[in-house]
């Protein structure tokens, strides 16, 4: 059979591309969820966990593994932006688009609009629909579900995955063109899943996602006869008030030895911010309220302003400032 | 006459360096300020070169007549000043949109400050134009696009701009409520945006065009003085909404070459160009306007994909329907 594929275009000066997609499953049946990746072309980690994720599911839904059973049909998208991951570009290469602010999209309007409307209508039909993202390339991101303004469904499914927290975001202007939120529409349950940092590959993250998926699937039902790990899930539910993000104040060199996913006592260092011409110690980050350390700054070349970290807090974090920030990397 | 050059914003860079957003104030007395924001993406440098045009005719003013500015121009030609020197229509290093970034925030990213500290200067004045050069695929005549629930105090005053057409838009989405004109609009301040020309170009009849009709509104306003004699506005804008904007995508991907001018009048399935591919030499799509009207859009950057806007052509009144 013929990989289906969103759709089909001609390009200016190669051949005509398509953006290639999976579905796996009883084909009698509406899909029971839907899998996007690489809206942005340079977000790797959601491309390759689908697409190992696709391998999985095929093999159980040939037979290949045995005591398992495909139940739902999945669609699986790894890469939207297939010329964005292809030309190492978050954008659509051609006219430098984020795809992920062209939704609904319009089939006869603009390009980033057509492959928007095709990769809506294709996965619209779903009843679960997960939104993966790897961030940027400045901030590392603890995998965690992302939920814009949800209802209860959604705010308990979200716990299925398993990953380290559960994050409520509001809705901005700006997101009111994102994927996500063009999902709305249409009922069903909607997350985003963010993992990582862009430009890259982290084993161990994508190894906590996949992991993750899979623990969606066993737990919906889509997917029986699996064994899961015992592994102790340490999962936490966050609010809109129970961030705060740590803004530099000063511009340098941002150095930190941390890792996303651990916890922090207030008063522990963060890293330090160096002056790049002399070398001197500017300032050393120091975490102003205890909690989960769930973004980190990887990019260490620091303007004035820009943001270290996020600390999710276990309660309110006495911060709106994240909320205004918000944004960033989807 | 005063003149000041002034820093807004002021912030530290990673490696020594400091990024400023500055302006320039000419002031004559306590009356009215208008203000003229530029390169808010930094391939657009239209708006640069009606900032030095207008600074200039103040400086002359200066010259001969100081005491008919009444009021306060204030000029901020660069506002997305790493993305001006860089040649980058985004804030660079945030790659975002600072367009898209408004209101802002005092305390935010780079892109949230500089939103905020102009929206904070910006403020009460009698008009801010913020002047854009579309992108570098596409080149436009001299337009404003108004948000239609602004259209009752912006209307009256675009039509003395000197614009070739206002474009009142009807249910705005809500990303474009992020831009610099709605935020100033909503919190009071009026503000035009004008599309003119096309990214990384200079279209010196557009800037004069401009400038004639920033004058009249200047004077109408009260920050010039009324008896001052100024050019007489050398265009009448056609005034249309959505209903009479047509787009056209191109139907397939490869070269657009067009058959006219930019900017020319075009009637009923007039050709206006022939998509092209560089491999083979027919052509694989023609171009037709679907209606009599003026190619006010037309692509400047030939290669296209499917989708790709080629032109957009405002339909004129007829003759029947009078004008």
């Amino acid at each position: 059979m013929s990989t289906p594929a969103l759709l089909r275009m001609t390009a200016p000066l190669r051949d005509t591309f398509e953006i290639p997609y999976h579905d796996i499953g009883p084909p009698e049946r509406p899909p029971r969820l839907a899998l996007v990746a690489g809206l942005h072309g340079n977000e790797l980690n959601g491309v390759f966990v689908l697409s190992r994720l696709a391998s999985f599911l095929n093999g159980i839904h040939n037979g290949n593994r045995s005591g398992q059973h495909l139940h739902e049909r999945v669609v699986i998208i790894p890469a939207v932006n297939v010329l964005g991951v292809n030309t190492r570009s978050r954008t659509w290469p051609f006219d430098k688009i984020d795809i992920n602010r062209m939704f609904p999209g319009h089939a006869e309007g603009e390009t980033t609009q057509r492959i928007a409307a095709a990769l809506l209508q294709v996965t619209s039909q779903a009843y679960y629909r997960v939104d993966i993202h790897t961030s940027n390339l400045d901030i590392e991101e603890m995998p965690q579900v992302r939920l814009y303004a949800p209802n209860d469904d959604e705010r308990a499914t979200a716990c299925l995955f398993g990953l380290p927290a559960v994050l409520e975001r509001p809705i901005n202007r700006i997101f009111t063109t994102n994927l996500v939120h063009a999902w709305r529409d249409y009922g069903g349950e909607n997350f985003v899943i963010q993992c990582g940092l862009a430009g890259n590959l982290q084993t161990a993250h994508c190894e906590m996602l996949f992991r993750g998926l899979v623990a969606f699937l066993d737990r919906t039902g889509i997917v029986t006869g699996l064994t899961l790990a015992e592994d102790e899930e340490d999962l936490r539910y966050f609010g809109l008030h129970q961030t705060f993000a740590m803004l530099a104040e000063h511009a340098g060199i941002f150095v930190s030895r941390l890792e996303v996913g651990r916890w922090l006592q207030a008063g522990d260092s963060l890293g330090h911010v160096y002056d790049g011409f002399t070398g001197d110690i500017r300032t050393e980050v120091i975490a102003p309220v205890a909690g989960l350390l769930s973004s980190l700054r990887r990019q260490p070349l620091l303007f004035e302003g820009d943001m270290l970290a996020r600390i999710l807090t276990p309660g309110e974090s006495g911060s709106q400032l994240d909320l205004a920030l918000h944004g960033q990397g989807q | 006459m005063e003149k000041r050059f002034e820093t807004i914003l002021s912030l530290e860079l990673p490696y020594r360096e400091t990024l400023k957003l500055q302006r320039s104030i000419y002031r004559g007395g306590s009356g009215p300020r208008v203000a003229i924001t530029a390169g808010i993406h930094g391939d657009e440098l239209e708006g640069l070169y009606v900032c030095h045009r207008l600074a200039a005719w103040l400086e002359a003013l200066e010259r001969t007549c100081p005491e008919a500015l009444l009021g306060q121009v204030e000029l901020y030609p660069g506002m997305n000043p790493l993305g001006l020197d860089t040649l980058q229509r985004t804030v660079p290093v945030y790659d975002s949109d600072l367009n898209r970034s408004f209101p802002g925030h005092p305390h935010g990213l780079l892109p949230q400050r500089i939103a905020a500290a102009a929206l904070a200067h910006l403020e009460g004045a009698a008009l801010v134009i913020d002047v854009h050069a579309s992108n570098i695929y596409l080149r436009e005549i001299p337009q404003t696009r108004i948000d239609e629930r602004f259209a009752t105090t912006l209307l009256p005053l675009a039509r003395r701009l000197n614009l070739d057409i206002i474009w009142i838009q009807q249910n705005v989405m809500s990303l474009l409520e992020t831009t610099l004109a709605h935020s100033l609009n909503q919190q009071g301040t009026p503000c035009l945006s004008v599309e003119m020309g096309a990214g990384i170009s200079l279209t010196t009849a557009f800037a004069e065009q401009l400038l004639s009709g920033i004058l009249t509104l200047c004077q109408e306003l009260g920050v010039l003085a009324p008896d001052l004699v100024l050019p007489e506005p050398s265009h009448r804008p056609l005034i249309v909404d959505d209903s009479k904007i047509h787009p056209l995508n191109a139907v397939t991907s490869g070269m657009f070459v067009p058959a006219l001018e930019h900017g020319v009048a075009v009637t009923i399935n007039q050709l206006l160009g022939h998509i092209v591919s560089p491999f083979q030499g027919d052509s694989l799509a023609v171009v037709r306007s679907p209606v009599a009207g003026r190619l006010f859009t037309l692509r400047r950057y030939p290669l296209v994909y499917e989708g790709s806007l080629l032109a957009r052509i405002v339909e004129t009144p007829t003759l029947e329907q009078g004008s």
